[in-house]
């Protein structure tokens, strides 16, 4: 029994990890007042990308950054969109969304010919505390990027909180023209949030990819970028808060994955159901108590 | 006289812009743009039976683009079509499979009434929180597409799938509820008719109706709208049911039409792609005819493609039509500013 919840546990940890990627950085996103909802096909691009590269080059570092630069030039196209010009935020990120699973889908049927597969990313023990009993084999036996997303969460909520910059960017979300009356570049800071949002949703897709399955299929975030918009909206946009959102959908995700492969009776679709159920309640018991930045969605131009 | 001029400038420059990225990257990747462009004009207007599988396709994407457009105009964003889709369509099964003998009278509405309700259903989570809790509708509707389609999954994989069947699916509906084809040998069928019918309709109810009226006041101005008096909430639900059921008819067309059973993923994104319509059909219930008409030989013609030799993936053309779009709406978008300056 304490088997099966260690490794339940343990493999909520890791399934939070693409959530948490995408949420900080879309965070960030949301906080300068840009909603991006392609979150989910720019993870499951920058998975295929990282895939690819990582099997050509043989090196894990040259994958990860191929997806993050790949996060960020997708999500530029949403800057320019939405930030420069100023149409709709929505439908540009659900085309934006089309697009890179499109992407997606032409290279990975184009080279259909070569099927991929790579051993996940190495385990990093750390020395000590992952002899804890339980709590070492979920917390301190697992892969780079995990501890990455966790030290990038706190880090963001610390540059959010704590920093100039942090305050610029909640500002431009809150009320930019009062920035711009402040000399602050509105545009310039939300241009420059989007593209770190990319980048982290990039981060999701090769932790994915790389770290996680070791191989590609269509539409492999599967729902994973809509659960991170979510996160960020149930964590009332605060990075440290994203950990614990996260981790209540990692445990969603690794309760369906784990009792699929136990094998309990119920239909694995069912089982499938559950983070997207988990989703519904903490939008209906959640949602209603937050605010989110005043200028959301909403383009800024001079007057 | 310039205005209208600029509205409609957007479609050519937009083309331009996708056909050209759309020619490089394939030139990019090997192949030859000409070739391909060839093929896919040729294969969606080659024959009778392709042009007619063009309008086969319009059916269900008129519908879910109406369906988002009519709840855009009240500010109410439907993500959900997809999911009420699979819903609309596994009702419109459920209740046809039981109609063995009905006449086709008695038996299609009953199952048309089936379907627009499962497509309100799927929407009424989503529904209720926007209008009691003022929670935003995109993410429970959204939430609602994988679980509609999990659970459609499950369903034909289990409980009413097939036992003779090689594949996960159900058996079929009985014939008297098939929708009549009105061409011999394809399979255009009279789902059509009702989708431009219900187009015009829609038409009608936003320019020609008080209940219109108050839609586009909503739409044009919230705080003017409730200054005017105009009730919020029912506004809201009205197009919720509106927009839930022709998203939900939608599936229907699918199975009574095209189908005649349920399967799995019988959907190829309708109910994502509805919103792409719509936004090319400017939201508007006649715009949306001419852009679902084209978006759909589109993805004939991409069918073709992927047959020539060398083989052109169909996501190519998911990637032309999303930068189509979006070029459109760009450029649509830097006209109006620089009109107002």
């Amino acid at each position: 029994m304490i088997e099966i919840l260690t490794l339940i546990l343990s493999s909520s940890v890791i399934l939070a990890v693409p959530i948490l990627f995408s949420a900080i950085g879309e965070t960030y996103d949301q906080r300068a007042g840009v909603i991006n909802l392609g979150l989910d096909a720019i993870m499951s691009l920058s998975a295929f990308v990282a895939l690819m590269v990582c099997f050509s080059t043989g090196s894990y570092l040259m994958g990860t950054l191929a997806a993050i630069s790949v996060g960020g030039l997708v999500a530029l196209i949403h800057g320019f969109a939405c930030v420069t010009i100023g149409i709709n935020q929505i439908i540009s990120g659900l085309l934006l969304f089309t697009l890179a699973n499109g992407i997606a889908d032409f290279l990975n049927t184009y080279l259909s010919g070569y099927k991929v597969f790579l051993a996940p990313l190495k385990a990093i023990n750390i020395p000590g505390l992952s002899q804890i009993p339980v709590l070492g084999p979920i917390l301190f036996q697992q892969n780079i990027f995990v501890y990455l997303a966790f030290l990038f969460a706190i880090v963001f909520g610390f540059v959010l909180y704590k920093t100039t910059w942090g305050l610029k960017i909640r500002g431009v979300g809150e009320n930019p023209e009062a920035c711009d009356a402040a000399g602050i570049n509105v545009n310039r800071i939300r241009y420059l949030c989007l593209i770190l949002g990319g980048v982290m949703a990039g981060f999701g897709g090769a932790f994915l990819s790389l770290g996680y399955l070791g191989l590609y299929g269509s539409g492999i975030a599967s729902g994973r970028g809509w659960i991170a918009i979510i996160v960020v909206i149930l964590s009332s946009w605060s990075p440290y808060r994203a950990i614990l959102g996260s981790l209540i959908f990692g445990l969603g995700y690794s309760i369906a994955a784990n009792l699929i492969g136990i094998g309990i009776g119920v239909p694995s679709y069912i089982l499938q159901m559950l983070p997207y159920i988990t989703a519904l309640i903490v939008i209906i018991f959640m949602f209603k108590r937050t605010k989110g930045p005043s200028a959301l969605a909403v383009p800024y131009r001079r007057k | 006289m310039k205005a209208r001029f600029e509205k409609y400038i957007s479609y050519p420059i937009g083309l331009i812009i996708a056909l050209s990225i759309f020619s490089a990257t394939l030139l990019a990747m090997g192949f030859n743009p000409i070739l391909s462009l060839e093929a896919l004009i040729k294969g969606s207007f080659g024959t009778v039976f392709r042009a007619s599988e063009i309008f086969v396709k319009v059916a269900p994407l008129l519908l879910t683009a109406l369906a988002f457009l009519i709840a855009f105009k009240a500010r109410f964003l439907n993500f959900g079509a997809e999911g009420q889709l699979y819903i609309g369509a596994l009702c419109a099964y459920l209740a046809a499979s039981q109609m063995g003998g009905l006449p086709s009278i008695l038996s299609v509405p009953l199952v048309v009434l089936a379907s627009f309700a499962g497509g309100v259903a799927w929407l009424a989570i989503p529904l209720v929180l926007k209008v009691k809790l003022a929670i935003n509708e995109i993410f429970p509707t959204i939430v609602l597409n994988f679980t509609a389609i999990l659970l459609v999954n499950w369903l034909v994989t289990g409980p009413i799938m097939d036992p003779n069947a090689l594949i996960p699916q159900t058996r079929a509906i009985p014939r008297e509820t098939w929708l009549p084809i009105m061409i011999p040998k394809t399979r255009l069928h009279v789902g059509l008719i009702f989708a431009f019918f219900l187009a015009f309709l829609i038409y009608l109810i936003l320019q020609k109706t008080v209940l219109g009226y108050d839609i586009r006041a909503v739409g044009l101005g919230p705080r003017a709208a409730k200054h005017g008096g105009i009730d919020f909430s029912r506004n809201t639900i009205i197009v919720g049911i509106l927009s839930g059921g022709l998203a939900g008819l939608a599936g229907m067309i699918e199975v009574l039409g095209v189908n005649h059973l349920m399967i799995m993923g019988f959907s190829p994104g309708f109910g994502y792609q509805g919103i792409a319509i719509a936004a090319l059909g400017r939201f508007d219930p006649i715009g949306v005819l001419p852009a679902s008409i084209f978006w759909s030989i589109l993805l004939i013609g991409g069918r073709s493609m992927e047959r020539a030799t060398p083989p052109v993936p169909i996501h190519m053309i998911h990637v032309l039509q999303a930068v189509l779009v979006l070029s459109v709406l760009i450029v649509q978008e830097f006209l109006t500013v620089r009109r107002q300056k």
